[in-house]
């Protein structure tokens, strides 16, 4: 390969063999291997890094699409602002909610569903396939749908409660029972994902640990916290890491359902840069927000990646 | 490097098929129109300038459901500078940020020196909401305020008269819906929901204690005011006059309801009275209309409303277009679209023309409603106003924070924007 090339060059290139490039044709595999990166290295200078020191830079100018002036700089006024606006803290702090309370639970629930989806069923393909279902549909729908779940007048919830004799919810009208709906749907919406990597996990699970536990008489519960959980560790942060990511840029299912309501109550810290940069068009405020909402996802992931290190 | 050649050879090749087209003297207007306000007659009024100028070809995009939705549509079309739309429909709050983002062409060099005479012969509140700092930005379509809705046959059925204030409307609808012991039956609706008609919530009763949120665009924000308009609706809901999840409702859930027989008192705009009198109306020749109610020792006020034709400032046939607008802006199509569609016109001379008075009688009534009606502040800010008017209130009915709260979360949050 490496002479072909060189062949190739030489001929149709100069003939000092000074220039910069000729480094390239060393066939060390170091450089081959540079120039094997080079493409996704560019790519990804192209659509990550680019975009990410653009908007760190537009995060310290003051934009607004609005004001029909030019772009001027800010220095730190948009952080600063940011830290006096009300609706920042209280976006901020329903997202970290959010993510504290339907990670957990989705992790719960999508434990308990690849289990009961591994136990010895004959036909296999509808237990899969049901749980496969939430996960393939788009987060919107999901949102849309059980906000009609959740009408007060209309909706199947409040139906089944006064069915069963209680009184129906106002759902939307409150932040607390806003907030619970959300929180159920996304439990829902989600759940099923978590299901599918631990149903992998559960699956590479050797049966002769089962069988020799059996024998040494261990119990279900025992096997279960003593064999299934600790093979299943590495599985589940994998699941955890994915997980609170999108957790703490949800977005869609808040939005479809009370689009923040009442009041700014169910907000979401994505939805807040969302309103600032498409309905504001205050680029410069959006984009700091992003950046504290990027900052964020950075910081939870690296503190993953070193409970996965120190587990290793 | 190629690539690009290529476009700029594409582009370039555009540009000539364009420019040919131009000398050919056909050109081609795209115009949005809101899909609430019936595109449907609007279509019979392009077709009409389409017969007598044979070398424009109008076509027609329509989009979104609410004056939020088309904005957002027309934000992205704006922002991407795209020229695919000449002509665009605007909410009345709109002309002013479009003005100052530069998305519209003043009217000034087709109007010329004459451009202050010439919008004289509009309503007074439509040439002032189309002017910004004497450029005339945008040309009125038609006009628009919030009315007070009741049912005729369940007043007369009690002996009562329409309300003049906000306390004998509380009265008046606790005495009929206790005497009609219907449970579905609603004293009040409005718009609790966090959308732009509860702006015009908020509005109605503190514009009506005389006081102004903008002067000279400054905030001049009365604290005492805003925390009485807050509580004004907020009891209503407590009282039990306005339903417990009015939170939820939008301006068409209250026409629905309204249109069902649910309700006995609304709080809407002009385009509900049409409904009102369609065939699957429930309510139909039982409705009455008349202006809002004031709060004690106020002055009745209503939320000015109303649409306007804006020029893109992206667009290839800017005179063309403008020439079209002053078309449709005019009291012949003013008229039209009020025999046709029961849009109120934006001339005063035209509510008191003979055709519009037989086909839509109560526009007679609607016209100093319209002439008193006030404006919504005017900024460019206005998207982040309205924001913030819309979601304190919605969290003020819904019982998520109290009036007094709310109040004072609104001026902090006004102030950031408007300062």
């Amino acid at each position: 390969m490496a002479t072909v090339s060189e062949t190739t060059l030489v001929t149709t290139g100069n003939e000092s063999g000074t220039k910069w490039w000729t480094r390239f044709l060393d066939p060390s595999e170091r450089t081959l291997a540079v120039l094997l990166l080079m493409p996704a290295a560019l790519l990804l200078t192209l659509i990550i890094v680019y975009p990410v020191c653009r908007l760190v830079w537009t995060s310290f100018q003051n934009l607004s699409l609005t004001s029909g002036v030019p772009a001027t700089f800010a220095g730190l006024e948009n952080y600063t602002l940011m830290l006096e606006d009300p609706v920042f803290w209280e976006t901020t702090w329903n997202t970290v909610l959010i993510t504290l309370i339907t990670v957990p639970g989705a992790l719960f629930v999508g434990l308990a569903l690849a289990l009961m989806a591994n136990l010895p069923f004959n036909v296999k393909w509808p237990v899969r396939l049901s749980l496969l279902i939430p996960w393939a549909l788009p987060l919107s729908f999901a949102g849309l749908i059980f906000a009609w779940f959740f009408h007060s007048e209309y909706g199947v919830v409040n139906d089944v409660l006064r069915r069963l004799g209680f009184e129906g919810v106002i759902w939307f009208n409150s932040a607390n029972w806003a907030f619970a709906a959300i929180c159920l749907t996304i439990i829902w919406k989600t759940s099923s994902f978590m299901a599918l990597i631990i149903l992998a996990g559960l699956q590479t699970i050797p049966r002769s640990l089962y069988e020799a536990a059996d024998v040494d008489g261990a119990g279900r519960i025992r096997q279960f916290f003593e064999i299934t959980l600790p093979l299943l560790k590495p599985a589940i942060v994998v699941a955890l890491i994915f997980r609170t990511i999108t957790a703490l840029q949800t977005f869609d299912i808040p939005f479809t359902m009370t689009r923040g309501g009442p009041g700014t109550s169910t907000a979401t810290l994505a939805m807040y840069i969302h309103q600032n940069t498409v309905d504001f068009l205050d680029l410069g405020y959006g984009s700091a927000l992003a950046v504290v909402m990027f900052a964020l996802s950075m910081g939870v992931t690296a503190v993953y990646l070193r409970m996965i290190r120190a587990k290793r | 490097m190629t690539l690009n050649k290529t476009m700029t050879l594409l582009l370039a090749g555009a540009a000539v098929t364009l420019s040919a087209s131009v000398a050919m003297a056909q050109t081609n207007l795209r115009v949005f129109v809101s899909s609430q306000h019936r595109p449907d007659v609007w279509r019979k009024a392009f077709d009409m300038y389409e017969a007598k100028n044979a070398n424009v070809k109008v076509t027609i995009e329509t989009g979104g459901n609410t004056s939020e939705q088309q904005a957002q549509y027309l934000n992205t079309v704006m922002t991407a500078k795209d020229s695919s739309l000449d002509v665009m429909i605007l909410d009345v709050i709109r002309p002013a940020q479009y003005a100052a983002a530069g998305w519209t062409v003043p009217f000034n060099d087709t109007l010329g020196s004459d451009a202050a005479n010439y919008m004289k012969r509009y309503l007074p509140a439509y040439a002032e909401a189309n002017t910004v700092d004497g450029k005339v930005v945008a040309l009125p379509a038609f006009a628009d305020a919030m009315f007070l809705y009741y049912r005729k046959d369940l007043l007369d059925k009690h002996g009562i008269q329409p309300p003049q204030t906000w306390d004998e409307l509380a009265a008046a609808a606790k005495k009929v819906t206790e005497a009609e012991k219907d449970p579905n039956l609603q004293g009040l609706s409005f718009q609790g929901k966090a959308i732009e008609g509860a702006v015009c919530t908020f509005l109605l009763p503190y514009w009506s204690m005389g006081k102004q949120l903008v002067s000279d665009g400054k905030l001049s924000f009365d604290k005492e005011a805003a925390v009485k308009s807050l509580k004004l609706w907020k009891d209503f809901v407590d009282q039990g006059v306005a339903k417990k999840n009015i939170a939820e409702v939008a301006t068409d859930d209250t026409r629905k309801e309204f249109q069902a027989g649910n309700v006995l008192f609304a709080v809407n705009w002009s385009y509900a009275w049409g409904q009102f009198q369609g065939a699957e109306s429930a309510v139909k020749d039982k409705v009455g209309v008349v202006k809002l109610p004031a709060v004690q020792g106020g002055q009745p006020a209503s939320c000015l409303g109303g649409w306007e034709w804006g020029v893109s400032a992206y667009s290839n046939n800017k005179t063309e277009a403008q020439k079209f607008v002053q078309y449709l802006s005019s009291p012949e199509i003013s008229e039209f679209m009020a025999i046709n569609a029961a849009l109120l016109p934006q001339f005063p001379e035209v509510y008191t023309d003979a055709d519009v008075t037989k086909a839509v009688p109560w526009f007679a009534n609607a016209k100093p409603v319209v002439e008193t009606a006030k404006a919504r502040p005017v900024t460019p800010r206005y998207n982040e106003v309205s924001e913030i008017i819309r979601t304190t209130v919605n969290g003020v009915l819904a019982g998520q924070s109290t009036p007094e709260e709310g109040a004072t979360q609104m001026e902090g949050r006004l102030r950031r924007v408007l300062r």
